[in-house]
């Protein structure tokens, strides 16, 4: 099996594990060691970086410091009367014993991921974690602490880098979006399930930037339903246009898997075989538009095995492995054990995956017409 | 809402002996189409660009010039609002009355004006996401204790409810479209499934766990 590491970085620490919000909440540690634990089984030899804890005041390059100081003291089981106001304490953002250094050192994570970009040490970077896209200056939402996707988008436009930030989780990337609103060294690109339907509610067509980030902040809100086949037609439509203008020195890719049909939490209905494409396409894009220089992140990904496979998946693209037809034996009899579910012997999803959806070519022409107005709108301020 | 909540104070006035031309300059300038008109400090009158145009044109039977006074031209008998009055009142009388702004009157004295903008903004903070949240839509039954019923559920699970609109569904029931703090609204949709609430948002919930 070829060295992981010539291709591609991989950044994880074991306290990412750490990062546990309760045996019923979605967002569950047990993705990262079910990729891990299924790779390896699949013989990959996972060479890993390990990055530094971010200290709590180098964080106030984004956040509010009273913002990190009541986030730290929940951390440490320390009650305040004002959790509320800061998100915490919420059904979504429970205070848990270890959160925010958990959080810290998956910022850390992410913001070593973006080292490694900028010294050239790797031009593929892939983070075994975070992808806290809705954390907000001073606000905790969507099971986000801190924003480890803005720290690292931070650290390399201060070494003067543009960057793309590309959000293909099925949420809107609004704590980016709105962290970045202006900065003309950033574009963000999120496609997502529309607000109208899903959290957080934001993400339309029309927040595109303002000041001198005006028009560099792109929105695509995707119909409930939506499909691969129309969701790779419209990515890699605005891809090209976005990327060919912005022409950024680095791509980060929120990898979140939750656009898959099984998840829980929203309901577009991509398969495995199109996130293999779509991961494709960025590769592409990032050849292409951004210098080779790639990190994706995970993300949001609530159905556990699908996630697990999709971002193996993730692994092998960035890799340039082979995808094997079956899932390994005692990674599959294990997890089934261990969630009590059956897990199908096959790697990819069935084909078909689902029943067909009714709404099919409405569903197509309404994201046709969504990027088509998103383009409309901004491109005529890319000169 | 009140309309005070959405009014627009100190607004740009004009007097009965402004010129026309004057008038028109000073719409274009400072972006605005309606000037209430005062006298000694009373409201006498209220011109729109609408009336500039229509007066000045060369289609009119005799056109005022810009040289005439607002005095000759605007409009009288002025229909406006107090402070107090709720926001739906004033979009009653610009919808039944076809005009697009409101004088605020309070003691006699012009406070402020409310513009068919101003409505729309209004519309805006009530249906509008303000805190990353998801939609919840459910058809309660028009009877007492069920929207308290929905939200002790909903506090009963730690969800902070951000906003609440509701408006009459087709069946005789009320639609209730909520704006809640979590990420996971089908886990919520389920139990409220469960609890024998007729869910619309988000669609396809089996009540089935």
């Amino acid at each position: 099996m070829a060295d992981s590491n010539v291709m591609c970085g991989l950044v994880v620490h074991p306290k990412y594990l750490d990062y546990d919000l309760g045996d019923r909440h979605p967002f569950s540690p047990l993705r990262i060691q079910m990729v891990t634990e299924l790779l390896t089984e699949l013989g990959h030899k996972l060479k890993f970086e390990t990055p530094e804890v971010v200290p709590p005041e180098k964080l106030e390059i984004i956040h509010d410091p009273e913002y990190i100081e009541v986030v730290e003291k929940a951390g440490k089981g320390i009650e305040a009367e004002n959790f509320e106001q800061y998100g915490l304490g919420t059904a979504d953002n429970p205070v848990k014993t270890g959160m925010a250094e958990s959080a810290r050192y998956i910022a850390g994570g992410t913001l070593h991921g973006a080292k490694l970009l900028l010294e050239g040490k790797f031009n593929k970077v892939l983070q075994f974690g975070g992808g806290f896209h809705h954390a907000r200056k001073n606000l905790a939402a969507g099971f986000c602490l801190y924003n480890d996707l803005a720290l690292a988008i931070k650290e390399m436009t201060l070494h003067g880098w543009h960057v793309a930030y590309l959000d293909i989780d099925v949420h809107h990337g609004d704590g980016v979006q709105e962290l970045f609103y202006d900065d003309d060294k950033v574009m963000t690109i999120s496609l997502h399930e529309s607000g109208e339907f899903l959290f957080p509610g934001t993400g339309w067509i029309y927040e595109s930037g303002k000041g001198m980030g005006r028009s560099l902040k792109l929105n695509l809100p995707l119909e409930p339903f939506t499909e691969g086949d129309s969701y790779i037609f419209v990515l890699e439509k605005l891809l090209d246009e976005a990327l060919s203008y912005f022409k950024p020195d680095a791509l980060i890719v929120q990898a979140g898997a939750d656009p898959h049909f099984s998840d829980p939490l929203a309901d577009l209905m991509l398969t495995t075989n199109d996130f293999e494409k779509i991961y494709k396409i960025i590769l592409q894009k990032t050849d292409a538009y951004a210098k080779g220089k790639v990190m994706f992140t995970f993300g949001g990904g609530y159905s556990l095995v699908a996630t697990a496979r999709i971002w193996s998946l993730l692994y092998l693209v960035l890799t340039g492995s082979g995808i094997p037809d079956k899932l390994p034996v005692a990674w599959k009899q294990k997890w089934e054990e261990r969630l009590g579910i059956k897990i199908s012997d096959s790697f990819h999803d069935p084909n078909p995956s689902y029943n067909p959806i009714p709404r099919k070519e409405e569903i197509t022409n309404h994201n046709k017409d969504m990027l088509r107005r998103l383009l409309d709108m901004v491109t005529p301020d890319w000169l | 809402m009140l309309v005070q909540e959405i009014i627009h104070k100190e607004p740009v006035t004009i007097s009965p002996d402004t010129k026309l031309f004057a008038a028109y300059e000073l719409m274009l300038k400072k972006n605005i189409r309606h000037l209430p008109v005062l006298e000694n400090g009373k409201l006498v009158g209220i011109i729109t660009d609408r009336d500039l145009r229509s007066a000045t044109s060369k289609l009119a039977e005799v056109p005022f010039q810009p040289e005439d006074e607002v005095g000759k031209i605007m409009v009288k008998n002025v229909i406006t609002v107090h402070p107090k009055d709720p926001i739906d009142v004033a979009a009653k009388l610009m919808r039944e009355n076809k005009i697009g702004c409101l004088p605020v009157m309070e003691n006699d004295a012009l406070v402020g004006i409310v513009t068919i903008s101003d409505m729309l903004d209004a519309l805006l903070k009530l249906t509008g996401v303000h805190r990353p949240s998801g939609r919840l839509e459910i058809n309660l039954s028009d009877k007492p204790g069920e929207l308290a019923k929905l939200a002790q559920h909903l506090a009963e699970r730690k969800v902070n409810i951000h906003s609440i609109l509701t408006y009459p569904a087709v069946n005789g029931k009320i639609r209730i479209v909520l704006r809640i703090s979590t990420i996971d609204i089908r886990g919520i949709a389920q139990g409220l499934c469960n609890a024998g609430f007729e869910v619309i948002w988000p669609t396809q919930m089996s009540c089935a766990d």
